[in-house]
């Protein structure tokens, strides 16, 4: 694109630049800046001690953005002038989906989005940007706080498909993280400490399983399936699913290092097994995960202790 | 000691000094948002380096003087708005340099018009810290917001219990923290909250065997650090994931060979800076973190490092 400048531009014949201010003279504060940014922040700053709010702001600010975004008085600045003249905010939301798309990891345009979609009062739209959006990353923390974000504001927990969506984006990307958290938000996260009814958590159980089952090695289902049963004081009841996957009569067909963990933790609070409680941690010290094997024989010291429980 | 465990201390000592040469270059505009943070960064490396001299202290008090704000802000250059982050940023360089009775003695009032400016950001109603009157918050800020004012003295400012009350509402089902409630466990997130409750002495709060899982759990099969389940490896989560390990006292919870080794192998042997992973571009944030990762690991001849 080639480069935009103001003082030969009519519309801006009005406004004199104003130099940045550095503090005075001192090497490490004078900040060169490209001709075009330079002139561009020159006059942005020279508008923002007017106060002027118009549409040619817009465009300025828009200007200064493509230049960097990650300026931040930038985007405070352009948010008070759409709200100060009134501007179609359906356009700023068009504006913002290709660049948000371009600055994936950038903070304030998330910010900024959030503020318009509030003043909006609707969340329309936003599930397919989202969809875009994480084409590209699908584990973006800002993407998925954002979509935590709208889950609340406008109560979409049940009957609007969220769950639907999430369990398509669990299947796509077995190990995504984000994608199990917002599960787990869902479910029980968002919801206030309101307890689960049995039915819900006999289909999260259902559904972890069926999950770890195709991936034994996954950190993120196995989490959850934890969670679920601790959530419900019943993490001993995952001993047969524990085995499947580590049989410790077994040790060379270990098909997960999770399930050597859990098993471990269930055989601990057990009487009499603290042997293949023991058992199991070695296999994890040595064999199925030995990077961590200072944890793991930190757990084995704990079962020495009268009376401990993992 | 063997080549592949050398730190290039003097290489890293002139990548740092030499940031300060490279204004006519499009990156160094395009990181002027967080100049203050940055410069913030480099001199921590140094001091850690024990090259604590290696930049004028006398324009870094300049410099960071010229982004003060008359609401006793700072912001991340000359000329941007005030914001928390730099705030912070601000405190710790001054706090560093030892240099609050010189900026008192120059701007009478100025360190209780820093410390009001933090504590103003406080939400009364949750307890947390937003970033700059606009609204945005998380944790980050709140631990900053602690961390900065601890360092000040003006802890008392602010309400610390209701702080620790919020902290606690981003803890997740899997051990860990995240930016907010219900956001996703994240090692930069653990270490923020992890930070706050140390400097609030509430680190009893803490499942800290479950954390302490979680976050040795962090480690991958080639040494590095992930900061969140099914990620990659990142120097900077050497800093993150093992500062908090630190003050939970379990630092010996993960293989630190291991991780020292894949530290030094993100060095850049010729021009100094660390990056990412092996083979990147290095950059300053990963520069200091790499460094303090290694610190917190007794690597020979660095300073020690705070975790906090
Ligand atoms: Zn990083």
């Amino acid at each position: 694109m080639a480069p935009k400048f103001y003082h030969d531009d009519p519309v801006w014949a009005d406004i004199d630049p104003l130099p940045q201010d550095d503090g005075g003279l001192h090497p490490l504060a004078a900040i060169n800046y490209t001709d075009e940014y330079s002139e561009a922040m020159g006059y942005l700053r020279a508008v923002m001690a007017n106060n002027e709010f118009s549409k040619r702001i817009l465009e300025l600010t828009e200007h200064v953005i493509s230049l960097n975004p990650a300026h931040y008085t930038v985007w405070l600045y352009r948010a008070k002038t759409l709200f100060e003249i009134n501007a179609p905010l359906r356009d700023e939301i068009e504006w913002l989906n290709p660049t948000a798309l371009k600055h994936l990891k950038n903070y304030q345009i998330w910010h900024h989005r959030q503020t318009v979609i509030e003043a909006l009062g609707s969340p329309d739209g936003e599930a397919d940007f989202i969809d875009s959006m994480l084409e590209h990353d699908s584990k973006n923390y800002h993407v998925w706080s954002y979509r935590q974000w709208l889950v609340k504001r406008f109560d979409l927990f049940e009957g609007k498909g969220e769950l639907e969506w999430t369990e398509q984006m669990v299947e796509q990307d077995l190990r995504n993280n984000s994608a199990w958290n917002h599960r787990w938000f869902l479910v029980i996260g968002g919801r206030d400490g309101r307890a689960l009814d049995e039915e819900t958590f006999k289909r999260e159980m259902d559904f972890a399983k069926r999950l770890v089952r195709k991936a034994p090695q996954n950190q993120s289902s196995w989490n959850y399936l934890r969670g679920l049963a601790r959530h419900a004081n019943s993490t001993s009841a995952l001993k047969d699913f524990a085995l499947e996957f580590a049989d410790l009569s077994r040790p060379d067909e270990i098909h997960s290092s999770h399930a050597l963990d859990l098993l471990a933790d269930i055989l601990a609070t057990e009487e009499d097994q603290k042997e293949e409680a023991r058992q199991a941690l070695d296999l994890l010290a040595t064999r199925y995960d030995p990077i961590r094997a200072y944890y793991w024989n930190y757990r084995k010291g704990l079962l020495e202790q009268p009376g401990a429980v993992a | 000691m063997p080549a592949e465990m050398r730190l290039f201390v003097d290489k890293h000592v002139r990548y740092i000094q030499s940031l300060d040469t490279r204004e006519d270059e499009l990156e160094y505009w395009l990181t002027e948002h967080l100049r203050l943070s940055g410069l913030y960064w480099g001199l921590t490396a140094l001091h850690l380096l024990r090259h604590p001299h290696a930049l004028p202290r006398q324009e870094i008090l300049e410099f960071v003087i010229s982004c003060l704000h008359e609401n006793g802000g700072f912001g991340a250059a000359p000329g941007h708005d005030a914001h928390m982050l730099y705030t912070v940023s601000a405190v710790q360089i001054l706090a560093t340099l030892d240099a609050f009775d010189e900026l008192e003695e120059r701007l009478p009032g100025v360190r209780q018009k820093i410390g009001h400016y933090m504590a103003n950001l406080q939400d009364p109603q949750t307890g947390t810290f937003l970033g700059d009157e606009w609204g945005e918050h998380d944790t980050r800020f709140l631990y900053g917001a602690l961390n900065a004012l601890s360092l000040m003295g003006f802890l008392h400012l602010v309400n610390v219990d209701k702080a620790v009350d919020y902290i606690q509402s981003c803890a997740n089902f899997d051990g860990g923290y995240g930016t907010g409630p219900g956001a996703e466990s994240h090692s930069g997130q653990v270490f923020t909250c992890v930070g706050a409750l140390t400097i609030a002495g509430r680190l009893d709060l803490v499942n800290q065997e479950k954390l302490g899982a979680w976050l040795s759990e962090r480690q991958l099969k080639n040494g590095g650090l992930n900061g969140r389940p099914e990620k990659k490896e990142d120097v900077c989560y050497s800093w993150w994931v093992m500062s908090s390990l630190a003050m939970l006292k379990k630092l010996h919870w993960i293989d630190g060979e291991k991780l020292t080794a894949f530290i030094l192998k993100c060095q850049d042997p010729e021009l100094g800076g660390l990056a990412d992973r092996p083979g990147d571009m290095v950059d300053v944030f990963h520069t200091v973190f790499g460094i303090a990762g290694l610190s917190l690991l007794q690597y020979p001849g660095l300073a020690e490092v705070d975790p906090v």
